[in-house]
């Protein structure tokens, strides 16, 4: 898909209209749009299948985040299909790699559209990606396609004009770095400095933690950026100078795992020594091997981490979704399918993103359900709004409806004990 | 004899170097102050217009949207050659959306968030750069400023003066070889006429009679040839009345 060219995407066009089971003489006659006729036909719905399409970073600094999803849906997926599907039909799910870059990510979703003709998009990775489809969500209107869970907080799938084509089940950037917020204020560390990947998605959850320090009369302390697809093995020296100057009493950190991870490393190095928050987005797992893999002393980093979750601890068995996730990580394994498959990524047996990605599975298969024998694009947001006080065995009623596009808001807070992730039971004992 | 002829034609070869040399240099020069001025002028223009494009779709934004969207849409502008970086203030002056990295230099950070001026400058560790402006709902939303990295400008005075020196070398290096084998087809009846005039004179001293095919020739150089006949027999009444015979007279054909 890399290789995606104006006269790739002019063949996958036209060819996928001609390959497509539904187009034939008497389909041709009297149509003024074949193509579209015979994308409206098909739906990415057959007699045993229903076709699921997925853009995420399979590759590249970020590919953490795409692969785990992947293997916590994919857990999902692969009981339900064992039992014989939904209503007779196999849940199939088909891949692409776009590296966590915007380009990439809407060459994607033309291809799973047009030529592969999906029935809906559901597992996307990121901020900058997700912004960059929603305007193709509003071009497909008419043909109903929905983009489900995306992992992502961001505003722009949360509110007009792009909000009605995406549903999303976890809680908001906004609602995380709002409870970040709140959690340091009250704790008397009033000046926050933030760090942000430069882009739309450290953009928003900057915009949050501006406005949740704007609803205190606060203001951001300092802010350093890095780029898109910064990797550990680089240098954050610069940027912890510059968060350095404005003496911080804590950072918010709105970045993926690698980045991160080398911020941390190079604050406690030069000596900032103050709680460093992450978002959920950041891969807590993928960030915390590389500190654990490259330091002799983790303990001395990760003592100043604190993230926000979006779904609870993956060891906490005791609540129902998590140890149906647990069971069924243990019992599948999922792996990336081939070529997508990275040789040298060790996934994790369980893991923050994985749990997301259960959950969303989870979630989605009861909407696909409640579809009926014959699932259409047209009736699909009508199911999701059947969808009311739900319980998916999280410990959150789930509700959908028109201007309730958000399944859940809890928020969890972690910390690292003993190199693992563990609740965050008393910010003041912790960090105050 | 060779060197006569090497003589004969070193001034002329070093007309030719000059009058290449300042072909080079004026033509490099006029090459210099028009890319100079016109990339400056396009690359201005087109910036201005790219600021004035992202203030209009920045209003619906800034007032109804998620600053994310923001900055998703100065992220693509960003893509476009030469545009090093692009910031959006508030009309506080706030920082809104930027493209900068490890962070806000001090530079803009000091600097008037509302002008929309031209302004040249220098950022610390960084190219020259110069930045332009445009206004979001004439100025009461906020500006959009787009810095243009001067070393691309550069790079094109580089690149098109370097072509044009390779075209005039070129041009110099054929003009040269076609120079020198045209001098020498031109010197080559004058190097006969010479060794013709030594022959002459040998000759005239052991008595002998010459033949020579450029007394035979229509132009300048036969009728040289004929003329030194003409005043060799002329000085040797002996030969004369033989020589009137065989010789024609000078001036005309053979």
């Amino acid at each position: 898909m890399n290789a995606f060219t104006r006269r790739k995407f002019l063949q996958t066009t036209l060819l996928g209209g001609l390959a497509s089971p539904c187009f034939g003489l008497g389909s041709a006659f009297g149509q003024t749009n074949t193509a579209g006729a015979a994308r409206a036909s098909y739906e990415g719905v057959s007699d045993d299948e229903i076709l699921l399409g997925t853009s995420a970073a399979f590759s590249g600094p970020s590919r953490g985040l795409g692969i785990e999803l992947y293997r916590g849906a994919q857990a999902c997926f692969t009981q339900v299909n064992e039992r014989g599907g939904i209503r007779g039909r196999r849940i199939g799910l088909k891949l692409y790699d776009d590296g966590y870059q915007p380009v990439p990510s809407v060459q994607n979703t033309m291809e799973l559209l047009l030529r592969d003709q999906v029935f809906a998009l559901f597992g996307y990775v990121g901020t900058p990606t997700v912004t960059r489809v929603l305007p193709i969500l509003k071009k497909f209107q008419e043909e109903n396609v929905y983009m489900f869970f995306p992992f992502t907080g961001a505003q722009p799938q949360r509110e007009p004009p792009y909000g009605e084509f995406a549903f999303n089940l976890r809680a908001s950037y906004r609602e995380e770095t709002a409870g970040l917020v709140e959690n340091f204020l009250g704790i008397g560390r009033r000046r926050i400095a933030v760090f942000y990947q430069a882009d739309a998605y450290g953009r928003s959850g900057w915009a949050g933690v501006r406005e949740a320090l704007g609803a205190h009369g606060e203001q951001i302390a300092g802010e350093a950026t890095y780029t898109r697809g910064a990797q550990y093995s680089g240098s954050m020296r610069r940027q912890v100078e510059i968060l350095g100057r404005v003496e911080p009493d804590a950072v918010i950190c709105i970045g993926a795992y690698g980045a991160c991870a080398a911020f941390l490393r190079d604050a406690v190095d030069l000596g900032l020594e103050v709680p460093i928050a992450n978002l959920s987005f950041v891969g807590s797992e993928n960030l915390l091997q590389l500190i654990t893999d490259s330091v002799e002393d983790s303990e001395r980093y990760s003592r100043w981490l604190v993230n926000s979750q979006v779904v609870p601890s993956y060891e906490d068995e005791s609540i129902p979704v998590v140890g149906e996730y647990g069971e069924l990580m243990r019992r599948y394994d999922p792996e990336v399918p081939q070529p997508l498959r990275q040789p040298d990524y060790v996934p994790f047996e369980k893991s923050f993103v994985s749990l997301e990605g259960f959950v969303n599975a989870r979630m989605l298969v009861e909407i696909l359900d409640r579809l009926g024998d014959a699932p259409t694009r047209a009736r699909l947001e009508e199911a999701v709004f059947t969808i009311r006080d739900f319980d998916l065995g999280i410990g959150e009623r789930i509700s959908f409806s028109e201007q309730r596009r958000q399944g859940m808001q809890r928020l969890y807070y972690t910390v690292v004990d003993r190199d693992r992730f563990v609740p965050l039971d008393d910010w003041q004992a912790r960090f105050g | 004899m060779n060197m006569n002829v090497q003589k004969l034609f070193r001034r002329p070869l070093f007309g030719i170097f000059l009058l290449f040399g300042i072909i080079a240099v004026s033509t490099s020069w006029v090459c210099i102050a028009t890319v100079d001025s016109q990339l400056s002028e396009e690359y201005e223009s087109n910036s201005r217009g790219i600021a004035q494009t992202i203030a209009d779709a920045s209003v619906d934004i800034i007032l109804n949207r998620d600053l994310s969207a923001l900055q998703s849409l100065i992220d693509q502008f960003l893509e476009i050659q030469g545009i090093s970086y692009i910031y959006i203030v508030n009309e506080d002056g706030e920082f809104l959306a930027h493209t900068f990295v490890p962070g806000i230099p001090a530079e803009i950070l000091a600097s008037d968030p509302s002008n929309t001026e031209s302004v040249e400058r220098q950022l610390a560790g960084a190219d020259s750069y110069v930045e332009v402006g445009s206004p979001i709902l004439a100025g009461v939303a906020g500006t959009v400023h787009i810095g243009m990295d001067k070393s691309v400008i550069t790079l094109k005075i580089q690149q098109a003066v370097g072509r044009q020196m390779y075209l005039i070398s070129s041009i110099f290096l054929v003009g040269i070889i076609a120079a020198v084998l045209l001098m020498n087809l031109a010197a080559k009846p004058v190097e006969n006429l010479l060794a013709y005039a030594v022959e002459l004179a040998r000759a005239e001293q052991e008595g002998e009679a010459v033949r020579s095919a450029l007394l035979e020739r229509d132009d300048e150089a036969g009728q040289l040839a004929r003329l030194f006949l003409y005043f060799s027999k002329a000085a040797d009444p002996g030969k004369a009345a033989e020589g009137d015979r065989q010789a024609p007279v000078p001036g005309g054909g053979a």
